[in-house]
């Protein structure tokens, strides 16, 4: 017994200096090469999918700074059971012998962290993380080739040292063919690639959507090549970074941002690195807090931070800026997703940008596509005639979202609409493409996996609006839609009937039956003209009617709707 | 009435539609509505009759076309088999007129249950019995006892000597088509089901009883109904109904008496308002000494088409209201077969002889 008790002593204090120990010597990439899932590499499939995101997005955000339209080639081949080699390449601004370690053999390396712009992101930890586990899942280096506009192209072998999160550069040979652009090429294992909602094709689908201007294809593992082709010409201005604003700004951040800048005093610190701090807010800070504003910003404490913070709740503060947003505009949202999803019918609705939280400038887009191949094909019916399920496509600052979907506000902002009342009548089995994209300097994600994001009230309220804003457009033309085909549907009955009838009548009556039958079709037409005309009238009165009363006349129309069971029933007389 | 008058009928009917037509009117036919919102019980005749509602069956109305096109089918069809002079089963009819309507899947009709109702929808508009229309349903009814039938343009039938089968009834027993001749009978037992009519049969009943046995094999059809009314009315023999003590077998009882919803333009040719119900009733369960093991619980179903009864008006006499308030509290019903449980014979020997004697009838 007593030889146990000591044991677990000893096991308690080893582990504490180990630890200790181990933080000193690891690196970040030894640290990542332990917790594999801080990549955002779970699960084989999304893990590949997550893996295209990273290269695609660093050659977006290349080719977006340098003013390129981009062109982006991704072919995934199968080489062994659960096991892939990457192929991408783009053709933007390239990466120098100097740059492309850090690029893409240095965790933690990017420029991106505390900004407030609105970025794609990483969503796992960037092209260096897909180095990192190449090697963890191979042991073999990523092969690269880049070439700038001048001077000669180069190749090389690079993989990652562990241990001092460090690039590790072999065969580097400069290569005589003129090259532009940046090519990948990286084997994974443990990931598997599947045709579903998640995988890699759908990923760049989406991606082309929000990326009109660029054009990218993707060879599968079969050899079946899709390519989403540009739909502008347009390279999207880039969102100006902003500063925080200090409704928006957490303790962590002000302190960090303290401990960089060139203020010398508090004072001037928020006056300089906060947006919509004027003297006057300063001035109630400095009354309603127990130190003095004088001090040197990098010495600001915890606590300091802390009633800093506070303060600027109590505060009133002109909102933010919100041209720091750049939209993809109405325009080239309707040209892109007429081009890739092919509906039949597509409404899309730009909001004006507002601020969540009182400090956060978010803007969303939506649009809703309908008919023709808009929706997933859901496999055929017993008539062999298409199924068709609805799809909604997120995505936050050009980035779609694929994972996640039920924990997203996006997906419950589209949930939450009664679609019964855009004619929608059964929203999951509609030919239907729902296209939401939320933009914003920072977007609140649920969680780190970056694939959610959290309700915030006045963004699920601007989603809404824009949602129904739209199903109110696409109504008219699902209505429309709907009417034409009902009188279609009856024309052809009545017609279908009319042959039989005709054929009874003249052999009671011992007449031709030609003659008749061709009346009949006279009055089934004029009929139906009488009925459209009827309902022109009504849609009529329809239309000066505000939200209210529209209302009304849909609750009313259900209410009939109800009742409608007894007016098919022969009328009924007395003789 | 005539075929040639009968062919008017059908024809003046499609010559409405035409005019209709050429005036470019959406076409309609003007029908009685047969349902229990538009029959009533007519005190002087003691039998069901048809109001005088009416629906008008519309071509241009997305739930009447179809129904609208088979009408005319019908009409059309029935012109056809009057002209070839030949007798045709309903289902004949509908065989006759189901097909694929051209450049489509769709059938005229899909079942007979389409085709049958129009029939009755046509009898009931153009005032005409079914065997003016040349239509005969499958007969099923049987007849034992000491009568002599001839039927025209063939000779004479002594049922007496029909043996266990007994003598069908045949589909048409108009007064053109069958003679009954030389009865010998105190009364008509209408029974309900034909095993219990066999063992009447097989006993001999009809000589020890001095009856006729009459059995439709479950709701009879018009001919047997048609056939005990002729009795009733030339030979002014009684009836008797002998059915199952359950809400069907009183519904048989009704449609014997009084006629059917669906027939109610012609009860006063099928109807027998002076039939008396002989049994069984659940009232007879204590006074027979009935086991309980022939006792069958009442269903929802049975409990909702007993309240339905209790509340038509020819059902209002206090003797069927106590019968019906009787077995709602008592919860159960009796098939006849429930009288084999006492011994075979029972039901020939001792419970109808009894039920005769002491006068013990429903109205």
């Amino acid at each position: 017994m007593p030889e146990e008790k000591e044991d677990k002593k000893e096991t308690a204090g080893s582990t504490a200096d180990d630890l200790a120990k181990e933080f000193k010597e690891h690196s970040v990439a030894e640290f990542f090469k332990k917790n594999r899932q801080m990549l955002g590499l779970t699960g084989k499939i999304k893990t590949l999918t997550v893996i295209v995101h990273e290269y695609v997005t660093n050659s977006l955000d290349a080719c977006e700074e340098a003013k390129i339209l981009p062109d982006i080639e991704v072919k995934l081949s199968e080489i062994g059971e659960e096991y892939y080699e990457l192929y991408v390449r783009d053709n933007g601004p390239g990466l120098t012998k100097e740059t492309v370690g850090k690029a893409l053999g240095q965790l933690l390396a990017g420029t991106k962290f505390h900004r407030l712009i609105q970025q794609r992101g990483q969503q796992g930890i960037g092209a260096a993380g897909c180095t990192m586990f190449s090697l963890i899942s191979t042991g073999k280096p990523i092969q690269v080739i880049s070439g700038t506009s001048h001077g000669k192209a180069f190749k090389c072998d690079l993989t990652i040292d562990p241990k001092i999160n460090s690039s590790k550069i072999m065969n580097l040979e400069d290569i005589d063919k003129p090259f532009k652009g940046v090519a990948i090429k990286a084997k994974f294992k443990e990931v598997k690639y599947q045709k579903s909602d998640q995988s890699p094709l759908e990923y760049l689908r989406r991606t082309a959507i929000s990326n009109p201007h660029a054009k990218i294809s993707f060879t599968e593992p079969d050899g079946t090549t899709t390519t989403f082709e540009r739909s502008s010409k347009d390279i999207p201005k880039k969102p100006t970074p902003i500063q925080p604003h200090p409704k928006g700004v957490t303790v962590d951040e002000l302190l960090t941002m303290a401990k960089y800048t060139k203020s010398r005093k508090v004072s001037s610190f928020l006056k300089d690195e906060l947006d919509r701090m004027g003297d006057k807010a300063i001035e109630e800070i400095s009354k309603s807090v127990d130190f003095d504003l004088n001090t040197d910003p990098k010495k600001l404490a915890w606590e300091q931070a802390e009633e800093i913070v506070k303060q600027f709740k109590k505060i009133q503060f002109i909102a933010p800026r919100l041209d720091s947003l750049i939209p993809i505009g109405e325009e080239r949202i309707k040209k892109s997703i007429m081009g890739i999803v092919e509906p039949e019918f597509l409404e899309v609705v730009e909001r004006k940008p507002t601020v969540y939280k009182g400090g956060f400038p978010f803007c969303v887009e939506v649009g809703i596509a309908y008919g023709g191949n808009a929706g997933r094909q859901a496999g055929t019916d017993e008539d062999g005639r298409n199924v068709w399920k609805s799809e909604i496509l997120r995505f936050a600052n050009r980035t779609p979202l694929l994972f996640d979907t039920g924990g997203c506000a996006l997906t419950q902002a589209a949930q939450s609409i009664d679609w019964k009342r855009y004619g929608i009548k059964d929203f999951d089995n509609s030919p239907l493409t729902i296209f939401i994209h939320l933009l914003s300097v920072h977007i609140p994600y649920t969680g780190a996996g970056k694939q959610a994001v959290s309700p915030e009230e006045e963004v699920m309220e601007e989603l809404r609006l824009a949602l129904m804003d739209a199903g109110r457009k696409i109504y008219r033309f699902i209505g429309y839609q709907r009417k034409m085909a009902e009188k279609e549907a009856k024309r052809k009955m009545y017609y279908k009937y009319a042959s039989e009838v005709a054929t009874a009548i003249a052999e009671l009556t011992e007449k031709k039956k030609e003659p008749i039958e061709k009346k009949l079709h006279e009055i089934v037409l004029k009929h139906l003209k009488l009925e459209e005309k009827k309902e022109a009238e009504e849609a009529k009165k329809m239309e000066g009617l505000t939200e209210e009363e529209i209302e009304r006349e849909y609750e009313k129309k259900k209410g009939e709707g109800k009742k409608g069971k007894g007016r098919c029933k022969e009328e009924i007389k007395g003789r | 009435m005539q075929d040639k008058q009968v062919t008017k009928k059908l024809e003046d009917a499609g010559e409405e539609i035409l005019k209709q037509i050429d005036k470019g009117e959406n076409p309609n036919y003007e029908l009685p509505i047969r349902n229990l919102n538009n029959i009533f019980f007519d005190e002087k005749s003691k039998t069901i009759k048809l109001g005088d509602k009416t629906s008008s069956r519309q071509f241009l109305n997305v739930a009447h076309s179809r129904k609208f096109m088979q009408t005319m089918l019908v009409a059309a069809g029935l012109k056809k088999v009057i002209k070839e002079q030949a007798t045709t089963s309903i289902r004949d009819l509908f065989y006759n007129m189901k097909h694929t309507i051209e450049g489509t899947d769709e059938n005229t009709f899909d079942t007979q249950d389409e085709s049958d109702p129009l029939i009755e929808d046509l009898e009931a508009s153009l005032n005409v019995l079914r065997e003016e229309l040349h239509l005969i349903a499958t007969p099923k009814g049987l007849v034992a006892g000491e009568v002599k039938i001839k039927e025209a343009g063939g000779s004479v039938i002594d049922v007496s000597k029909m043996g266990s089968s007994g003598w069908a009834v045949p589909s048409n027993v108009e007064p053109e088509k069958i003679e009954i001749k030389e009865v010998d009978a105190d009364y008509v037992l209408f029974i309900e089901k034909y095993a219990t009519w066999n063992r009447f049969n097989e006993d001999q009943f009809w000589k020890k009883g001095k009856c006729i046995l009459l059995t439709g094999k479950g709701q009879p059809a018009r001919a047997e109904r048609r056939f005990a009314q002729r009795l009733a009315k030339e030979q002014g023999l009684p009836i008797y109904a002998l059915c199952d003590a359950d809400p069907w077998g009183y519904y048989i009882y009704s449609v014997i008496k009084q006629g059917s919803i669906s027939l109610s333009y012609s009860e006063e040719k099928l109807a027998n308002p002076d039939t008396k119900f002989i049994g069984l009733t659940t009232q007879d369960a204590a006074e027979f000494k009935i086991p309980k093991d022939a006792q069958i619980k009442l269903n929802k179903e049975d409990l909702k088409r007993l309240a339905e009864m209790k509340d038509y008006s020819w059902f209002k006499k206090k003797e069927w209201q106590k019968e019906f308030d009787y077995m709602k509290e008592k919860g159960f019903k009796m098939e006849l077969e429930a009288l084999s449980a006492k011994s075979i014979r029972f039901i020939t020997e001792t419970y109808l002889p009894k039920k005769i004697q002491t006068k013990d009838f429903l109205p």
